[in-house]
């Protein structure tokens, strides 16, 4: 997958935003197209083969949810990432039940975007079937659920166990609070405490504990990577 | 002023129109009293001079004219018949007998009806008015019969005057009536606006004037003095919040600036600015988080029960959010742990509960946890499914529990404790969508938070 230029459609109608998502965007790796309406919007979606699209909710002329669902009733699966003010329930439900496949309040932080697309993105080419999965000398065993370093099993929750098993299933990768709320306890909304970093703290003492090299790294305002040594 | 209101008042308009309208009602009855009155007066009066005719004609058959003057004389000299005229006269009006002087120059008619009056006649009465009948006699003398009917005039007249009097007099008075009302009527809305330019131009302090009278006008005052006090209430409220948004949003803006400024002026280090720029992000992320918690807040305070919300199991929702917690309670040298695992099932939003809980749950440990438990408890009491959430810490003062669901309210020992005086305002606003209660109880000591959710049954008829 990697050195691969992977196309990502950027709808949004605010000239900065788009540039500013579009920079980061491409600084990362990626290529990506702007469409600054609904209109446009829909027709690149359909033209084009694109990793992964992220969509304003509120655009002049058509709608994101629009948008997106006229493009899953086309046949066409690019995965979606609405971005919107809007962060109630109602929103979220009806922008993901149009065929949204993630949701991201503004303001976001970059990393959190980027890191979501990558997640897409992955999610769009590759449909992972593995059942041992490997970060440098951690190891993880997805049927047994079980989490072993440098040959030593660690004594993991199930929660904490699924804490581990998603930051190493995006290893390299920043992966943010909200993500993690996200998948690992299915839920969606941004914590306003610092409990989520209280909870990967306690992950991280029971991985890297005892070892030179940590594995788990904070990264400051926005969340956590894991990071294999070399 | 008030004059002038007075009279632009629509309330004295449709007065004077009713009054109009029933003026006009009550002339015509008293207008047709008054003739029926006249006419009936009138007729009987003419009846009593037709008979006397009558009497006077017979006496003229029975013994010619000299009899006639005889029966006259005889009429005139009966004192009952003291409002009598008569005057025979011969062919040539000149007068033969009877109590008149002359004949009158207008009655020239061989015979019929006539009313003299001395305008008409001025030569030929002392008396005021007459009512007379005349006709010419077989041999043609003229023979004149009345009645001096001046006393039917003068009543007839009182009778027009009293009713002109009344009528006149009811409408002088309901205008009266309706002016004075009018008046006091635009006096209340006169002060009650006055007041009201005054809260517009110097603020709520002010209230309506009260009379005490317990009318419609004071219980009116009393209505909007009461909610004057609301505005008031949340025009404070209001206020607080965002003085306190101000304040909460300086300190980090401060810092930032300062920060920043000072960076300004030194040379650029990589390693110094990297911690800047994520101390500056960190400061940063504060700042967001707490207009997005004030803008989720809102958000949820102004929904309605949603389509997004389905059956879910509270302790289910409770035992992760413990479990989440469990690290942070560790960290602290705390306990957290959940009473019973039976599901209790509530219709609602798994997020915003799972959020609430959350943020009771960190307060419990960040007030009540130290080197304490936290006990989380969901059960279903009677039929009505409970969460209530008990720590050991120092409790809420009874007198502050309600203000504790206010946004930015801290009490005084948390005031140092991180934070942003915004969980349990989140609590109170999701609670509310729920329609469950909150009650805060004494845990001697420490604190018991619970939420009280609505039945089950309830909750299906409501969905």
């Amino acid at each position: 997958m990697a050195g691969a230029r992977r196309r990502i459609l950027v709808v949004e109608d605010d000239p900065v935003t788009a540039e500013q998502v579009a920079d980061s965007l491409a600084n990362n790796g990626y290529e990506v197209d702007i469409a600054a309406d609904g209109n446009v919007g829909l027709r690149r979606g359909r033209s084009a083969e694109y990793a992964v699209m992220t969509i304003d909710r509120m655009l002049p002329g058509i709608d994101g949810i629009t948008v997106i669902r006229q493009l899953r009733k086309e046949g066409i699966i690019t995965p979606a990432l609405i971005l919107s003010a809007l962060g109630e329930v109602d929103d979220r439900v009806r922008g993901l039940r149009a065929g949204g496949d993630d949701y991201l309040v503004k303001p976001f932080a970059f990393v959190e975007l980027l890191a979501r697309v990558e997640a897409l993105a992955r999610r769009s080419t590759a449909v992972l079937k593995e059942t041992m999965l490997q970060a440098g000398d951690l190891e993880l065993d997805l049927v047994s659920r079980t989490a072993k370093r440098s040959g030593r099993e660690i004594a993991l929750r199930p929660r904490e166990f699924e804490v581990l098993w998603y930051l190493v299933r995006n290893q390299g990768r920043v992966v943010s609070r909200a993500m993690l709320l996200q998948h690992v306890w299915d839920l969606h909304f941004d914590p306003t405490t610092n409990i989520i970093d209280v909870y990967v703290g306690r992950v991280r003492r029971k991985v890297d504990g005892q070892h030179t090299y940590p594995l788990i790294h904070t990264v400051r305002g926005v969340g956590f990577c894991l990071r294999a040594p070399g | 002023m008030l004059l002038a209101e007075t009279l632009r008042s629509s309330t004295l308009k449709l007065a004077l129109l009713a009054i109009g309208l029933f003026g006009s009602v009550m002339f015509a009855l008293i207008g047709y009293l008054y003739w029926s009155t006249a006419s009936y007066v009138g007729s009987r009066s003419d009846r009593a001079i037709a008979a006397e005719q009558i009497v006077l004609k017979e006496a003229y058959e029975r013994a010619g004219r000299d009899g006639l003057t005889a029966t006259i004389s005889q009429r005139i000299a009966d004192g009952r018949l003291e409002s009598g005229v008569y005057l025979l006269a011969d062919a040539s009006f000149v007068s033969i007998g009877g109590n008149l002087k002359f004949w009158p120059a207008a009655l020239k008619d061989a015979q019929g009806w006539a009313s003299i009056t001395q305008k008409s006649t001025p030569e030929a009465v002392a008396l005021p008015l007459l009512r007379v009948a005349f006709e010419t006699l077989p041999d043609g003398s003229h023979l004149l019969v009345g009645r001096n009917i001046y006393d039917l005039d003068t009543f007839v007249g009182a009778i027009r005057t009293a009713l002109a009097g009344t009528i006149g007099f009811l409408i002088v008075l309901a205008g009266m009536a309706a002016f004075l009302i009018t008046r006091r009527t635009v006096g209340r809305i006169e002060a009650i606006n006055t007041t009201s330019r005054a809260i517009m131009q110097s603020g709520l302090g002010q209230r309506m004037p009260l009379r005490g009278t317990r009318d419609e006008w004071d219980r009116l005052a009393q209505n909007l003095n009461l909610m004057l006090s609301r505005i008031e209430e949340l025009m404070t409220e209001v206020k607080q919040v965002s003085d306190n948004v101000a304040h909460d949003l300086r300190t980090p803006l401060t810092r930032m600036h300062a920060r920043l400024e000072k960076a300004h002026d030194q040379p650029r280090d990589s390693a110094r600015d990297q911690a800047l720029i994520s101390d500056t992000m960190g400061d940063l992320s504060t700042v967001l988080g707490m207009f997005s918690s004030l803008l989720r807040i809102a958000q949820i305070e102004g929904n309605s029960r949603s389509d997004a919300f389905c059956t879910v199991n509270l302790a289910e929702i409770a035992g992760d959010v413990v479990e989440l917690f469990d690290a942070a309670a560790e960290e602290v040298g705390g306990r957290i742990k959940m009473q019973s695992q039976e599901p209790v099932l509530v219709t609602g939003d798994r997020d915003l509960l799972f959020d609430a809980i959350a943020n009771v749950v960190d307060n419990a440990i960040k007030f009540g946890g130290e080197a304490g438990r936290v006990t989380v408890d969901v059960v279903e009491r009677d039929g009505t499914p409970l969460v209530s959430i008990a720590d050991h810490g120092p409790g809420i003062p009874f007198e502050q529990r309600t203000h504790v669901l206010k946004r930015f309210y801290r009490l005084e020992h948390s005031r140092h404790a991180s934070g942003n005086g915004l969980g349990l305002s989140l609590v109170a606003a999701v609670a509310k969508l729920h329609d469950a209660r909150i009650e805060m109880l004494d845990n001697a000591p420490g604190l018991v938070f619970r939420l009280w959710f609505p039945r089950g049954t309830e909750h299906q008829s409501h969905s």
